[in-house]
């Protein structure tokens, strides 16, 4: 009697143990981009085993959304109230997420970790300020665009790829290019936010801006004109159809050998590298003794408003930017400096030159009302492809984008 | 009698209550939404009177979509019914292995929207697609047509699919209609010497009027509402050529989470369907006192 009352009695304490240990632990929701092509899904999940190793009091519930859908997910479960803890937003959202009250400011938190601008290219980290207060930490980048060319059609050509840097040279390759059915440059101009940044990359290289201090509208200065002009004219060396046509259909065609020179960033090269296809690229383009200037792409983390456990959120967070973890947990570029370096000599052709484009990368202006803005950004450039004035086009986009202020 | 009306409400509540919940709430919602300024940025509805109705009417791109809204379902409508029209007349012939070839012109209609838009995306390419590689084998175009990158081709191209897409539902109504016909008037307008476009005009035709004019008008109203042809297709572009009012109203709520002004389109949007309606009620109110007549 006395032996089973002593075996009840320490089966009890152990559950009460076990129950006291669970009850301590909290479950931070994660969510994240889905990324299907590279199975970004199980590469979250050895992150998150990891974590969770280092942090046995936290576990992780992580939940991947397909692009298209995802905004809309987040949006609708902040104003629900069941918004995840910790979510990888578009550096596009990051805007209308803080100015909304969703995301935490998370300035102090950074701060008091040493987490700050240096140990990240310095646009990713820009993408995250809104009104001096940072609302997330660069997680992953990529820079729009690398010209990538296909070696075997500008060897033909006699064209030398160095000469693809300058707008000139471009233009005149692109030209050249242009013939027995094959094109010279993959331009597009559909309704989708690639339009947006190989457009402004355009306008940056050219010393051009989209939006002054004040947060009024810039298209209408001398350099955003003069590289609309520009892209007005290459795009008579593209494919036919532009206005319809996205980075995935100039894609297509580079791939089937149709189109010497496509636009996109370092997250081609894999594709490419299992092509057929004899492939290089250079940085973007710019005019003659100017630099080229990308703009950036990628995503941040960020911790929401509402969740009851930030200081998890946040050290998980932290643990997903570390220099040792970051580059393991990514398919575009770390956004850690040091560990995109890494990334980048062990993934990527030629990193250096890569490293030196995301240094020199511009992020797109961090409004809260950036759709509406990439909205009238479309429209000019649509106008501008289908042969319309580059000045009323640039006109049109800034009477719109003056009311977004 | 008061008990059967009784149990005719109670077997029809069901229904009713799905109905007010699934369609009339979220279309009072509608209205509610298009008198307040709802936003991601601003989610707490502020009520701002008719400023939404003012806002998007002095917008331009409001009359853009209103035109394209009746160029897209008039054309759709008309071409639906025509095609149909023929190819019922075609397949209510004595023809041999009758039954597949109506399963074959079936097979647009089963399609999902989104897939058939999918085909006509590759069918349309400029470089590779089989419409330009078509035309120019048989000499129709002398050089490859971006037909949904140019403004002025967009739309008559996303008409064209929609029409491939829709035929098979007005050829299925009509063939109906036709089989129903009365052959004794046929073959007394063919001994009184009547060729067959006679016949078609002075006996078919009236015989299936009434369904005609109902086809019609249940086409409009499809046609009207209709999302993933020209959404897959152009997402309303080039520069707003294919924009129509279900285009437009996802864009502005679901791409830019403008709640309101999405709901101020969505309220034209009712205001034309609600016409469309009273036109059905019209058609069949008459239709049936013609019959009780008869």
């Amino acid at each position: 009697m006395m032996k089973s009352l002593l075996k009840a009695a320490t089966l009890g304490a152990a559950l009460l143990a076990a129950g006291s240990a669970l009850a301590e632990q909290t479950t931070l929701q994660f969510w994240d981009n889905q990324q299907t092509e590279s199975g970004l899904s199980d590469v979250q999940k050895a992150a998150v085993e990891r974590f969770m190793k280092e942090n046995p009091d936290i576990k992780i519930e992580v939940t991947t959304v397909p692009y298209p859908e995802y905004q809309q997910r987040l949006l609708t479960a902040v104003q629900g109230g069941n918004a995840p803890d910790v979510a990888t937003l578009d550096q596009i959202w990051v805007g209308a997420f803080a100015k909304a009250g969703a995301i935490a400011d998370l300035t102090g938190q950074a701060s008091a970790a040493g987490i700050s601008r240096d140990g990240f290219f310095g646009g990713a980290w820009d993408s995250a300020v809104l009104d001096s207060k940072l609302y997330g930490i660069p997680f992953n980048v990529d820079v729009w665009q690398f010209s990538y060319y296909n070696k075997a059609l500008l060897d033909a050509a006699k064209i030398d790829p160095a000469s693809l840097s300058t707008f000139d040279g471009l233009k005149s390759a692109a030209e050249k290019l242009t013939t027995n059915g094959k094109f010279g440059v993959g331009l597009f101009g559909h309704k989708g936010e690639d339009t947006v940044v190989v457009g402004d990359s355009f306008i940056f290289s050219n010393g051009g801006r989209i939006l002054k201090e004040d947060g009024s509208c810039a298209l209408t200065e001398a350099p955003a004109i003069e590289a609309l002009t520009y892209l007005q004219g290459l795009a008579k060396s593209a494919p036919a159809g532009i206005l319809n046509a996205s980075s995935g259909d100039m894609r297509e065609l580079f791939l089937n050998g149709s189109l010497a020179i496509e636009f996109w960033p370092a997250l081609e090269q894999p594709t490419l590298q299992e092509s057929k296809i004899d492939w290089g690229f250079v940085n973007g383009t710019a005019p003659a003794g100017k630099t080229p200037v990308g703009t950036f792409g990628g995503w941040n983390l960020a911790v929401f408003q509402s969740s009851k456990h930030q200081e998890a959120a946040w050290k998980f967070i932290q643990f997903m930017v570390r220099a040792d973890v970051n580059g393991d947990v990514v398919d575009l570029i770390p956004a850690n400096k040091k560990a995109a370096e890494a990334f980048l000599q062990k993934n990527r052709k030629d990193p250096q030159a890569i490293m030196t484009q995301l240094d020199n990368a511009k992020a797109r202006p961090l409004s809260p009302r950036y759709l509406e803005l990439a909205d009238a950004q479309i429209a000019m450039f649509q106008d501008i492809y289908a042969g319309n004035d580059p000045k009323a086009a640039a006109a049109k986009a800034c009477s719109v984008i003056d009311t977004l202020k | 009698m008061r008990q059967d009306r009784w149990l005719h409400w109670l077997l029809l509540a069901p229904a009713l209550v799905v109905m007010a919940v699934m369609l009339y709430y979220p279309m009072l919602g509608t209205v509610y939404e298009s008198f307040h300024e709802t936003s991601f940025l601003n989610p707490d509805p502020k009520f701002v009177g008719f400023a939404l109705y003012q806002r998007v009417l002095a917008d331009g791109t409001f009359y853009t979509v209103l035109l394209n809204s009746i160029v897209w379902t008039l054309g759709v409508v008309l071409l639906q019914n025509i095609l149909g029209f023929l190819t019922a007349l075609l397949l209510n012939q004595q023809l041999p292995m009758q039954g597949v070839l109506r399963a074959i012109v079936l097979l647009p209609f089963i399609l999902p929207g989104v897939v058939a838009a999918i085909l006509w995306r590759f069918m349309y390419d400029p470089q590779l697609g089989l419409v330009n590689s078509l035309l120019l084998q048989v000499g129709l175009i002398d050089h490859s047509i971006a037909w949904l990158a140019d403004s002025r081709m967009a739309m008559a191209s996303v008409i064209v699919a929609a029409v491939w897409k829709g035929f098979p539902f007005s050829m299925l109504i009509y063939l109906a209609a036709l089989q129903n016909v009365d052959q004794s008037q046929i073959e007394a307008a063919t001994l009184d010497g009547a060729g067959p476009v006679r016949r078609l005009f002075d006996v078919t035709l009236p015989a299936i009027r009434d369904v005609v004019v109902v086809n019609i008008v249940l086409t409009l109203i499809l046609t009207f509402n209709y999302f993933d042809i020209i959404w897959v297709l152009t997402k309303g572009g080039p520069q707003s050529a294919t924009h129509i009012f279900p285009t437009k109203i996802f864009e502005t709520g679901f791409g830019q989470f403008r709640f309101g002004e999405a709901a101020t389109y969505g309220v034209f949007s009712i205001l034309v369907l609600a016409l469309l309606v009273a036109l059905y009620a019209i058609v069949q109110g008459g239709a049936n006192r013609r019959r009780a007549a008869a």
